[in-house]
């Protein structure tokens, strides 16, 4: 079944490509881009100081090609704290994949390419988030950047914008209470195909400054002797305009035959941009965000792990855009796990750039 | 589990299909189309294209800090009863990788009347085809400010376009203006 539509597929994917438009500016043509960020971050459990570190936590590089203007290649390699040794640091394959955009309503591409769950995944820039260090939401529950092998169906209609995904799947025997799936993604290395991905996300894009939507997918996740099936259900909303910058985003990863039965997470983000009232032709925006994560919700067991790994989080901070590409940020966060009602006080600064 | 996989599939081959069947619009044609139902059945459009002065491309490039795509634009005359009554400007800025063409249309004074997208090419970005979005333009000439986040929103999930195209824009209104002075 699946061999004669795939072949369908490609047949009509030739079809496609003997349209002609007139007014063609699209020129074969090589982009490049990027995108980097420093980070100073300071931990302190209780009196105790946990962590000081300067660490360059990403440097990625964009290249890009077009063969025309509906063909095109897009990838980003990116490197993680500067230096790769014995699984410490990472340098990885990103993104790398062949894009076929037909129209605003239908694109296709294939090769290594991200999942659209969540706002972070696919728009993982730092100027476009709050925070020095991505949302705790975007590390505990949604693993971003969450990135592997497959093919995507993508485009806009009526307001509506759709994305479909199937891509390698999760190895199950890497899920666990502290951090849920994150250690399940095969990040592209050798993956196995026995059990894919899908993942379907729809947005409303069509209301001036606000961008709300949700997704689901579904993996019948696969470990060397059991199978975990999980799916995932998470609605994100967005708004810029008049100044205001505001987030929410709430994620349910339901797992089977598992001993956490569910991951939750939600957050809330609101900052204003007070440059404009003083007519400052920069942006600076000081933000506040709440944050609750929580990887194992739900447990079948009677151990503490649904408030061991039970998070609450109070953040202050601030960016400052001097261009709308350059960002500096600072924060200040308590972070208070729920089982002990043990405080962390987190401390941030960094520089982010994209390109 | 099956049923899933399946119906993805049959998702996906439909979307195939529908973007089979449906009409693409040329860009020439959907120019027209928008003049006509601004301006009229009764105009005619007057059309060149417009090879730009060195030193007015380099004077706009520097005030607006974007490099115009091309040493030419296409340039649309609007003409009611032996008068002009408007312009129009059909340009190409780069998006993240790939151009974005977009029609800004003029009174005859050189304030906008409208801005469109009239082709996006990229899998990001195409907020910026929002009408409501492109409304913030509507009156604005070449003194005007263009400020992304103060005078333009900005659209989640499409932070370059949207400044790439702001630019744009406001290069299209000092262009119209040296056109307009000089009387061509």
């Amino acid at each position: 079944m699946k061999i004669i539509i795939l072949s369908i597929i490609g047949i009509m994917l030739i079809n496609l490509s003997l349209f002609s438009q007139d007014f063609d500016f699209a020129e074969p043509q090589v982009n490049i881009g990027g995108y980097g960020e420093l980070h100073y971050n300071k931990q302190k459990l209780g009196n105790q100081e946990t962590k000081t570190m300067l660490d360059f936590h990403r440097f990625v590089l964009f290249f890009g090609y077009n063969w025309n203007e509906k063909w095109s290649l897009k990838s980003e390699i990116e490197l993680e704290h500067n230096y790769v040794y014995s699984g410490q640091g990472e340098l990885e394959l990103e993104q790398a994949y062949v894009n076929y955009h037909y129209a605003d309503y239908f694109g296709f591409q294939a090769g290594v390419i991200l999942p659209s769950i969540g706002l972070i995944n696919e728009n993982h820039e730092p100027p476009l988030f709050f925070g020095v260090e991505r949302p705790d939401y975007h590390n505990r529950i949604i693993p971003t950047t969450w990135f592997g092998s497959g093919a995507a169906v993508y485009g806009e209609y009526f307001g509506f914008s759709y994305k479909v995904t199937i891509l390698e799947g999760l190895n199950s025997d890497k899920f666990t209470a502290s951090s849920g799936i994150r250690g399940g993604r095969q990040k592209g290395y050798k993956p196995e195909a026995d059990a894919l991905l899908y993942n379907a996300r729809i947005n409303f894009i069509n209301f001036e400054g606000l961008r709300f939507g949700a997704s689901y997918t579904y993996n019948d996740a696969k470990g060397d002797s059991t199978n975990i099936p999980v799916s995932i259900t998470e609605f994100h909303a967005k708004y810029e305009a008049n100044n205001i910058y505001s987030v929410f985003e709430i994620g349910n990863i339901g797992y089977k035959n598992s001993n956490i039965q569910t991951s939750f997470g939600y957050y809330f983000d609101l900052g204003y941009d007070v440059a404009s009232l003083v007519n400052w032709d920069v942006d600076l925006i000081p933000f506040i965000r709440y944050s609750d994560t929580n990887t194992a919700s739900s447990v079948n067991d009677n151990l503490n792990d649904n408030e061991l790994y039970h998070f609450k989080e109070f953040m202050v901070g601030l960016s400052f855009k001097p261009i709308s590409q350059i960002v500096f940020k600072v924060d200040y966060s308590q972070r208070i796990r729920e089982f002990d009602k043990q405080i962390t006080y987190l401390f941030n600064l960094g520089l982010g750039y994209m390109f | 589990m099956n049923i899933n996989k399946d119906l993805a599939l049959y998702f996906i081959f439909y979307l195939i299909f529908i973007s089979n069947i449906s009409f693409s619009q040329q860009i020439n044609d959907e120019v027209k189309d928008i003049l006509i139902s601004t301006f009229g059945k009764s105009s005619t459009i007057k059309f060149t294209k417009y090879e730009i002065e060195k030193n007015a491309a380099t004077k706009i490039e520097k005030q607006v800090k974007q490099k115009f795509y091309n040493s030419a634009v296409y340039y649309y005359q609007i003409i009611n009863n032996d008068k002009i009554n408007g312009y129009a400007l059909l340009d190409n800025v780069y998006g993240k990788s790939l151009p974005i063409t977009f029609l800004v249309l003029f009174d005859n004074a050189g304030n906008i009347i409208s801005s469109q997208i009239v082709k996006y090419r990229e899998q990001y970005g195409g907020s910026v085809k929002n009408p409501q979005w492109n409304e913030q333009f509507i009156g604005k000439n070449y003194s005007s400010s263009f400020e992304v986040g103060k005078e333009i929103n900005s659209i989640s999930g499409a932070t370059i376009s949207v400044n790439s195209v702001t630019k744009g824009i406001q290069k299209l209104t000092l262009l119209i203006k040296e056109i307009i002075e000089n009387g061509e």
